[in-house]
């Protein structure tokens, strides 16, 4: 008997072991812990039920990956590619991007600009949100000044200083108040913008997700829990949020029946998938759970033979920064022959093989259209192209300048893997090519890399820089002096001057002469060799045959599917 | 025995601050602020660090994490859901992976125990070698190698089950990811219950048990498997913790919304405060775990409690 009562206890014991251990030892009560995830799941798991049933009814679902989750629901808070895809596509701005990357109206019905480029007047299209409220003026007035307001304290609050905004500085530095911003509503359907200086790219960054409108009552009721549910996100796009949670790995959208051209809209909806793993994402899209699926760089070769492989060009420029302070790097002759020395087309196809392709420029292609109506470009020509010879002529010329036979610099590199292979592929042509130069590879973090610039401490750096708006001002305007991601330190009164002209001088209103005087400022950036380019980067993508229509863009939002259709 | 349990909730509670001191001092020394993307200006870092309370003395900061870490609030996410609370990406999150994990533990045990008990009872036999086998394969085979062979066999080639977790069936989609977790469990457990009951058999009190003619049931669930399972307690708990590291790479792989992939992420995207948000919960665990080894070993090995010289109950 006190065997059996002993025993009995010792099983109870490992029992009580292992439910604590399932329950973690915490101090939450494990039975209430599942029974709510056990309600939530299956809360989520009926609504995304109901979205496939309410999209079968209504058009094909397009199952659609993600690397990796969206940070954030919150037009004025989000700041990566990810967010901005999903909040594009539920929400519209003044315009939107079409196919080509031109700007159309969405939100503007029309829009009485002033001479002077200064001032805006938007008449706003009878449009409703997904409540069933009207999109009005103030929706805009309440965005806009929560992307200046410091207690708002947006990454992205620089953004209305480039779109000319007037007192947008002030407002965010603290010094004004918000409602002294240049946007106001003189009724509901009647925007008013003033900016401080004319901006030629205005109309395409009204579709970037900063400017995004945002109901303030909505905005209100909903407090902390903003953009944090389908229930906390309001829509005016041509989708809705059918299921979402914060970091979601999966999220669903329906096509929105409020929508003002719901028309056109063919998909019933999206539901996107978040899967960090590549090979468990290929596998994913072989096995049909996915339409369209983004490769890793060693996964180009095994497909790219297939008929649904595409190529898409994505607006990133790697180059690298000479720092001009250090000795020797001041030299141009120097410069160019180290710009010139390593096979760009080898890095592109060989190393890389994900569609990036050489980058002979400083303002990468199908970033921005001309006035003229052709890629920018198309109209410009190439420099630093890879020349062994004339690197090697440059360098003895550096040689003799400098009084030296041999120089020794380090390049600081990100420690991604595809940085460090094109690294040490330049390394090695560099000291091939360049007899008497040594280059040393130090790699780390990116948040390092960074930091190591924006202190002036490196001699060169392997970096990168992504195109925030539709115009060769995104990389133009870093070169100048005093700018804070001019890390070169490089200074030229005449390029000050074109980049300043075409800010806020006379050419600012005089399309074409401004383009003009752009190639002129790039070509004499690269004439110095201010930055040695390398690559711009492309992506591989997996598109299942039967699915058309999705637009794909390098600036701003990256994927749209307002047009995408999917064949059964 | 009252003292014996006492002594060792102190020494947890000594380790969560010191785990807590070190949390804050790595987090002190990893390199700048969350926000210094290079397109921040200098005038906004400043608003954005004023907002976070980034901008204060180091032991304001200090004592402000305290107060706050202690109390279950674990601050705002950065860069992962930016401004979300971390308690909130917690609900959803947490249940999801203890379930996992206890599922893991609970089928590992069973199997690891019933392969050991019949390696040990059919001794040099052929199902002695099949479980060293497992045991070895469990053992060398990291988990994420074994969850991709059953993705591509069982999920891919065979669309047995699916290949990513969904939370329309949180229970079918979770049998891949709990059968490559409990791989090490069950090869552990399975290789200690065999060491164990093998030692245990061949001892004097079994021989005498055998004589006095108790019946081979009782004689191997009474008198073999009861002593044989104490140290098999012990091992469970670093098993546990096996499991929470193992879960990483588990729930990344099969993008199981959980602790473990928020881990991930927040560790590739600098969100500072849910890395230390997460790694106190998983030290919280891990200590509370190894206290209720501990206080159930004194419970169940009386030797424990005379060893540390207490009082009889």
């Amino acid at each position: 008997m006190k065997r059996t009562r002993q025993l009995a206890s010792l099983f109870l014991a490992i029992v009580m072991l292992l439910s604590l251990t399932a329950c973690g030892g915490t101090a939450a009560p494990g039975a209430t812990a599942s029974s709510e995830s056990a309600a939530s799941e299956s809360a989520s798991a009926s609504a995304s039920t109901e979205a496939t049933e309410a999209a079968k009814a209504d058009g094909p679902v397009l199952n659609v990956h993600f690397d990796v989750e969206v940070a954030s629901m919150d037009p004025q808070i989000a700041t990566d590619g990810t967010s901005f895809e999903v909040i594009a596509a539920v929400t519209e701005g003044l315009y939107s991007i079409d196919a080509a990357g031109a700007s159309i109206p969405a939100m503007a019905e029309s829009v009485v600009k002033s001479a002077d480029g200064m001032s805006y007047t938007f008449t706003l299209r009878d449009a409703k949100w997904s409540d069933g409220t009207a999109v009005t003026a103030n929706d805009f007035v309440f965005a806009w000044r929560r992307l200046v307001d410091p207690a708002v304290a947006s990454e992205y609050a620089f953004i209305a200083e480039i779109a000319g905004l007037k007192n947008a500085v002030a407002v965010s530095k603290g010094e004004m108040k918000t409602d002294q911003l240049g946007v106001s509503a003189t009724d509901d359907k009647t925007l008013v913008v003033t900016l401080d200086t004319p901006v030629p790219f205005f109309d395409s960054l009204m579709a970037f997700p900063s400017f995004l409108p945002v109901n303030e009552a909505f905005f209100t009721a909903a407090g902390d829990k903003f953009g944090t549910s389908p229930e906390t996100v309001l829509s005016n796009g041509p989708f809705m949020l059918t299921a979402y949670e914060p970091a979601a790995t999966t999220i669903t959208l329906a096509k929105s029946p409020t929508y003002w051209d719901a028309a056109k809209v063919s998909l019933g909806g999206l539901q996107y998938q978040v899967i960090k793993d590549s090979q468990q994402t290929m596998l994913s899209y072989q096995n049909g759970d996915l339409d369209l699926a983004a490769l890793s760089g060693e996964q180009v070769e095994q497909f790219q033979a297939d008929p649904e492989f595409r190529n898409i060009m994505a607006g990133y420029l790697w180059y690298i920064s000479p720092n001009q302070k250090v000795k020797g790097l001041e030299n141009v002759n120097l410069r160019k022959a180290l710009a010139l020395s390593y096979d760009k087309s080898a890095i592109a196809k060989n190393i890389l093989k994900d569609g990036s392709i050489v980058a002979d420029f400083a303002v990468p292609t199908l970033l921005a259209t001309g006035p003229d109506g052709k890629d920018y470009r198309e109209t410009t020509g190439k420099y630093l192209s890879t020349d062994k010879t004339k690197a090697l002529e440059y360098w003895k010329a550096a040689q003799t300048e400098l009084g030296v036979a041999e120089l020794k610099y380090t390049m600081i590199v990100e420690d991604t893997e595809s940085a460090i292979n094109v690294a040490q592929f330049i390394q090695a042509e560099v000291q091939a090519t360049l007899p008497g130069v040594i280059l040393e590879i130090q790699t780390m973090p990116k948040k390092n890399r960074v930091e190591r610039m924006q202190a002036g401490e490196f001699e060169l750096c392997l970096t990168r820089w992504g195109p925030d708006y539709a115009d060769p001002m995104t990389y133009l305007d870093m070169w100048i002096t005093g700018s804070p991601n001019n890390y070169g330190f490089w200074s030229n009164a005449e390029y000050d001057a074109i980049i300043a002209d075409a800010k806020k001088g006379k050419l600012a209103l005089d399309l074409a002469a401004r383009w003009e005087a752009l190639k002129k400022a790039e070509t004499i950036v690269m004439d110095e060799a201010v930055i040695l380019p390398v690559y711009q980067k492309g992506d591989a993508v997996m598109i299942k045959t039967g699915v058309e229509g999705v637009e794909f863009h390098s600036v701003g939002i990256n994927r749209i599917f307002k047009n995408a259709t999917k064949a059964k | 025995m009252k003292k014996y349990v006492l002594k060792r909730v102190l020494i947890s509670a000594v380790t969560v601050l010191v785990i807590l001191l070190v949390l804050f001092l790595m987090l002190e020394l990893m390199p700048g602020s969350p926000f210094n993307d290079e397109k921040l200006t200098e005038a906004q870092k400043i608003v954005i660090n004023a907002k976070y309370g980034l901008d204060k003395p180091i032991l304001v900061r200090f004592g402000n994490y305290i107060a706050s870490m202690l109390s279950g609030d674990f601050g705002v996410s950065y860069t992962i859901s930016k401004n979300t609370p971390i308690t909130t990406l917690l609900e959803s999150r947490l249940p999801i992976s203890l379930r996992l994990g206890g599922q893991a533990i609970l089928i590992g045990t069973l199997i690891g125990l019933i392969l050991g008990i019949v390696a040990a009872l059919k001794h040099n036999t052929i199902y002695d070698t099949i479980t060293t086998v497992i045991s070895v394969i469990g053992v060398s085979l990291p988990s994420y190698v074994f969850a991709m062979a059953l993705i591509y066999f069982l999920g891919f080639q065979w669309k047995w089950f699916p290949l990513l977790y969904q939370m329309k069936s949180p229970v079918f989609s979770s049998i891949m990811p709990t059968i490559s977790l409990c791989m090490f469990t069950i090869a552990t457990v399975a290789r200690f219950t065999r060491t164990e009951m093998l030692e245990v058999l061949g001892s004097d009190y079994m021989l005498l048990a055998e004589s006095k003619g108790i019946n081979s049931f009782h004689l191997i669930f009474r008198h073999a498997l009861r002593n044989a399972l104490i140290p098999i307690i012990t091992v469970l708990a670093p098993l546990v913790v096996g499991l929470m590291t193992g879960s990483l790479v588990i729930e990344k792989l099969f993008s199981i919304p959980g602790i473990g992939s928020l881990l991930v992420s927040a560790i590739q995207s600098n969100d500072y405060n849910v890395v230390v948000a997460l790694s106190f919960i998983y030290s919280v665990m891990y200590i509370g775990i190894m206290l209720v080894v501990d206080i159930l070993y004194g419970v169940i090995d009386p030797r424990i409690r005379l060893a540390k010289g207490d009082e009889h109950e």
